[in-house]
């Protein structure tokens, strides 16, 4: 009697651990970079709201510098990773394979931010002026070189200063007529010290984006060629999750704001401001229900903006502002996809800087659009 | 120069602020040119005596006088020797005896044209350049003794001296003593626990007794000059010190 | 000289070239990869390759500047403020809080706040570099002149030394061995403060040359920055210590 109770008990244990080996969502660590921050909500709302979770992972996130990023990548001490397209051509002239799976922003996110009242109509105009700079490295200089190169400038025609990233504060002393910034971040900061007359005789500010110029290559989602070889369904389902939560922040920007509180230890939260997101949230989800299309969505983002900013203070909606004005280098009718041209720009926009001292290698052995066709809408 | 204590007590403060009396009150003159030694047990206070002496303690009643003035701060033609050789470890043996005159402002010619004249006397010969750290406990303090010397002081001040060197060397020390006393007649107050040593060097031994230290016995020492270590058998030497050590073991008893 | 201390003598640089060896073997098995640990022939090949287009000599010529000028600051007010806390206890009490907050404060922590309020150029780094090595030499100070012994003082009293004498005849020389031993610790630390201050803003220096580097995925060109630091630190440890061995010849005789 003991011994069949005993037998029933392992069949059932045994029946459970299979049950659960299939279904049991696997381990899996994105690197990020940068700092927790709202600009990474589509991570936050796939852990959330169980996008991962439905493809068959359970992320966790860690952020560190770009290079290492890659690094880990190619040594396949991690599998999935973030960087900007650059760093994909720089670190495969120098012997890492990795590939570029998934084009997250679609719009190269860099740009010139400068005074309002400076007359930058013509781009020739930069000329003899001084530009602050994060460094002589990334996405920043990489964009600068590209903004110049289209006024048929070169570094040598301006007075280029490094800066750190503290363009706000450098700005608004006034050394600098102009800072190469991320347009969704700081230009709204350096908006917000001048409404509060805190950028010396700056009112207002202007930003001229990269996009607006070339289409270069930007940040996206990375693996290593073994992996991609290996265990091609692994990347195919990240793929389809990390698509499938970019898709649900575009669409309802509220809902990921929330989604984030639990990953952004400073994101701004009072009640009222909660309320008002979770109604917006739900409304939101009944305005999706009757299939609006991309320009509808789109309109309803600004009209959530403009609602809340009558209702609350400026400095509250900061970092929700942040995440409006970074969808927008987000969405596209073919999220994920990247274009050879983009990836030919940025090459030659390393090249003009003369980043690329061995051969880059082939562009197409960088990039893959085969995992994201399934993710257009 | 003459020395005079006036009823010269001091004491000094424990941490809980309690006053705890160290010396005296105590009187007694030195004359011109005489060689006191002060002796005592251990706790006596002997070492405040030469600290007043010197103007580097203040007294807390009483006074000490030199030729009639209040000695308040370090005097003028005084000299001091400690107990350790307190000889400056950067410097070598020219520069430690040199000190005093390189502070009174001589070039450096001239005093080490004066120190050099003094070694042969202290029998510091060849080591002009060494420094402390290479000398033997009496080559330290026959460098301390140089460097009273060599301020021509008209009253010196010795707190056990030789204190801590073993008994041979003491003796070696002794003898120089008397023979550079014979050349530089100074008031001398020297202080000691030895009393074979203060009856062969001194005019006059002063016993002070323990805690406070008071005056217990007044002793003149009548021996001929220049006195050798010899005399430390004669019996009107053994007398002397039989004398002195009765009145300190009456202070036991 | 027998053949124990030439081993001796030579044993430092046996430890580095086994670890050499170590290192080429490990990178020519393939044990590690080359993307975290290049071989040391292409540390080398990045070492000529930078000293010949002059990037290595410019950016440690930046670093010694910054490490130069930050000493000269921090070792200068450490030794000031030493002086005064020595002479006058009470300033310790004054000052204490504010030097305790400052030194407990781990200095990557605040060096962006220098970087705002210093700006971008020269001055944040070099006031980093202050910052770091202004404690050991004020900790130094103190010791040192604390440590001057009470007989020595009462000698000069008696021989009637003024302020300055006393300074000049005794405090100095007798606080210099543990002022020296503290500017060993400092020299070390300047190569931190300046390649902190390099790392927040950018620009020029050995730091910066780090950073650069890592973008460009050239990590042996790291290797080189990160070698070319510790060769300065080691550098200025030798010059100290050959400083305190020509001035304070005193002591090598007692130690002998």
């Amino acid at each position: 009697m003991l011994i069949l109770v005993r037998l029933i008990i392992v069949a059932a244990m045994w029946l459970g651990l299979a049950a659960t080996a299939q279904d049991e969502p696997v381990d899996e660590r994105i690197l990020l970079t940068f700092i927790p921050n709202v600009q990474f909500a589509p991570f936050y709302v796939g852990i959330e709201d169980g996008y991962f979770a439905d493809a068959g992972f359970n992320v966790s996130l860690a952020y560190l510098q770009e290079p290492e990023v890659l690094d880990l990548i190619a040594v396949g001490q991690a599998n999935f990773g973030i960087v900007s397209g650059e760093q994909v051509i720089l670190a495969r002239s120098r012997g890492r394979d990795v590939v570029y799976v998934f084009e997250w922003f679609q719009k190269y996110p860099v740009g010139l931010v400068f005074s309002s009242a400076l007359d930058l109509s013509d781009l020739a105009n930069l000329k003899g002026m001084t530009i602050g700079i994060p460094g002589r490295f990334g996405a920043s200089y990489s964009g600068l070189t590209t903004i110049l190169g289209s006024a048929g400038l070169t570094e040598a025609d301006i007075d280029l200063r490094e800066i750190g990233f503290n363009a706000p504060e450098v700005f608004c002393l006034g050394v600098i007529d102009a800072a190469v910034v991320y347009v969704n971040n700081e230009p709204l900061q350096i908006k917000n010290l001048a409404a509060d007359g805190d950028c010396g005789a700056v009112s207002d500010v202007d930003v001229i984006t990269v996009a607006s110029q070339v289409d270069l290559v930007s940040n996206g989602l990375i693996v290593s060629r073994a992996l991609l070889e290996e265990d091609p369904d692994t990347v195919a389902r990240m793929v389809a999750g990390l698509a499938s939560a970019l898709r649900s922040v575009i669409d309802n920007p509220a809902s990921a704001y929330l989604a984030s509180l639990a990953h952004v230890d400073s994101l701004p939260a009072d009640e009222a401001l909660l309320n008002a997101l979770e109604s917006a949230a739900e409304e939101q989800l009944e305005f999706l229900a009757s299939a609006p299309d991309r320009g509808d969505i789109a309109r309803s983002r600004r009209q959530l903006a403009a609602d809340l900013s009558e209702r609350f203070e400026r400095g509250a909606l900061t970092q929700l502002n942040v995440l409006l004005n970074t969808i927008e280098l987000w969405d596209a009718e073919n999220i994920g996809y990247s274009d050879l041209s983009s990836w030919e720009a940025m090459r030659d926009t390393l090249d003009s800087m003369g980043f690329l001292e061995d051969d880059a290698g082939s562009l197409q052995d960088m990039f893959t659009n085969r995992f994201v066709t399934g993710a257009d809408r | 120069m003459t020395l005079s204590l006036r009823e010269l007590s001091v004491s000094f403060r424990d941490p809980s602020g309690c006053a705890l009396p160290a010396l005296g009150p105590i009187s007694f003159d030195v004359k011109e040119q005489e060689f006191v030694c002060v002796v005592g047990p251990t706790g006596c206070g002997k070492s405040t005596l030469i600290r007043v002496l010197a103007g580097l303690l203040p007294a807390s009643s009483g006074a000490a006088l030199c030729e009639g003035a209040l000695i308040d701060r370090p005097m003028n033609q005084f000299a001091i020797m400690f107990q350790d050789a307190n000889l400056m470890p950067w410097r070598t043996v020219l520069d430690n005896i040199a000190l005093p005159l390189e502070i009174a402002g001589v070039s450096r010619s001239s005093r080490y044209e004066t120190v050099r004249a003094l070694l042969p006397q202290l029998h510091l010969e060849g080591f002009e350049s060494a420094y402390p750290a290479a000398l033997s406990g009496g080559m330290e303090q026959r460098v301390a003794l140089g460097r009273v010397l060599v301020q021509q002081p008209r009253v010196v001040l010795l707190d056990e001296p030789f204190g801590a060197l073993d008994a041979l060397t003491r003796e070696n020390l002794g003898r120089l003593l008397l023979r550079l006393r014979q050349r530089y007649t100074q008031t001398i107050v020297m202080v000691t626990h030895d009393i074979n040593e203060a009856v062969l060097l001194a005019d006059r031994v002063i016993v002070m007794s323990r805690g406070p230290g008071r005056l217990v016995a007044d002793v003149s020492v009548d021996l001929p000059r220049p006195r050798t270590h010899d005399m430390i058998y004669h019996q009107a030497f053994l007398t002397l010190t039989k004398r002195i050590r009765a009145s300190i073991d009456d202070l036991s008893a | 000289m027998g053949a124990g201390s030439t081993l001796r003598r030579i044993s430092p640089f046996l430890t580095i070239a086994c670890l050499l060896l170590l290192w080429q073997w490990i990178s020519a098995r393939g044990i590690i990869s080359h993307i975290l640990v290049p071989p040391p022939t292409d540390v080398y090949q990045a070492f000529t390759d930078s000293l010949a287009d002059g990037a290595l000599l410019k950016h440690t010529l930046v670093t010694l500047e910054e490490m130069f000028f930050g000493l000269l600051l921090g070792v200068g007010i450490g030794l000031a403020i030493g002086y005064a806390i020595a002479k006058a206890p009470i300033l310790e009490n004054i000052l204490s809080p504010v030097i305790v907050a400052f030194q407990s404060t781990p200095i990557v922590a605040y060096a962006p706040l220098l970087v705002i309020w210093f700006g971008s150029g020269i001055a944040s780094k070099i006031v980093t570099t202050a910052v770091i090595v202004f404690f050991p030499t004020l900790v130094n100070t103190i010791v040192g002149l604390r440590s001057v012994s009470p007989n020595l003082r009462d000698l000069m009293r008696s021989l009637k030394a003024g302020r300055w004498q006393i300074f000049r005849h005794l405090e100095a020389p007798s606080a210099l061995p543990v002022i020296l031993a503290g500017l060993k610790t400092s020299t070390t630390l300047a190569v931190i403060g300046a390649v902190v201050g390099e790392f927040v803003s950018q620009g020029s220096g050995l730091g910066y040359l780090v950073t650069s580097a890592r973008n460009l995925y050239d990590t042996p060109l790291v290797v080189v920055a990160v070698f070319t630091m510790t060769a300065i630190s080691l550098s200025l440890y030798g010059i100290v210590a050959y400083v305190e061995w020509r001035f304070l010849v005193w002591q090598r005789r007692s130690s002998a």
